[in-house]
């Protein structure tokens, strides 16, 4: 793989380890400094990649080992001194869609670590359990029990308790997405 | 799985020490479509320039070298 085809490979997944960053650390501004390290570590260790595996689950596996050697406790500081990024970073969207973003972005910082972390990756990256399993080091049936927890505990802190709570959050979801698209193209 | 009033159900097969309980399906879909919301929010927010420059750097950086050893 020729170092500019590497390159293309890393650029593309930009919005994908900063949305994975994000989830881990719970800050954008940590999160960038995380893709950054992650970018320079990836470049020194390209010749360690095999062409042909995933390119996202590689550098997932170094932007978790990175996280959890060297970001972990700075991101508990940053929380405690200027709020989870829930609070700050929705921005866009309609009020109603506002709400329930930051809503569940409290809810999923809440989450133990090793329950948030599988959860994204299974539930939001296109990463399979198999995948999930790799880059966290441990076997699929923990990955599925993890996740497993993850959800019953989420939906404990939604109060997600009967089909009811379920139309309204169907329909913010439809426009938090839109909202997605509408930043794309500005 | 003691004070939650979220409605369970057994999860077939897997048998053995851990007989887990799993969400209702519906529940599932929603937080299912709540992280994508999430994540995606994040994916599609625009990448800073920093990062693209930064490769930029990385990979002039590569070429100077490689053209440093050919000469």
């Amino acid at each position: 793989m020729s170092a500019s085809d590497f390159k293309d490979g890393l650029i593309k997944e930009i919005p994908n380890l900063r949305a994975f960053a994000a989830s881990l650390s719970g800050s954008m501004q940590l999160a960038d400094d995380l893709v950054q390290d992650t970018l320079l570590k990836a470049w020194g260790n390209s010749e360690k990649f095999e062409p042909g595996t995933s390119l996202r689950a590689w550098l997932f596996t170094i932007l978790r080992n990175t996280y959890y050697s060297l970001y972990r406790k700075r991101g508990r500081e940053v929380q405690d001194s200027e709020g989870t990024y829930a609070e700050r970073l929705a921005t866009h969207g309609n009020q109603e869609s506002h709400l329930d973003l930051a809503d569940f972005r409290k809810a999923l910082a809440k989450l133990p670590e090793e329950q948030r972390e599988v959860l994204i990756m299974v539930g939001a990256t296109g990463l399979s359990y198999e995948e999930t399993a790799e880059i966290c080091g441990v076997a699929i049936g923990t990955i599925k029990s993890r996740v497993n927890r993850a959800r019953t505990k989420l939906a404990e802190l939604l109060s997600i308790g009967g089909v009811d709570d379920l139309g309204p959050d169907r329909k913010s979801t439809a426009a938090i997405q839109r909202g997605g698209s509408e930043i794309v193209g500005l | 799985m003691s004070k939650s009033n979220v409605p369970m159900a057994r999860s077939g097969g897997e048998g053995g020490d851990e007989a887990e309980l799993v969400l209702d399906p519906r529940i599932q879909e929603s937080i299912g479509r709540s992280l994508k919301a999430h994540y995606d929010d994040i994916v599609n927010t625009p990448v800073p320039d920093k990062f693209l420059v930064l490769l930029a750097q990385l990979e002039a950086q590569e070429m100077r070298a490689k053209n440093g050893n050919l000469s």
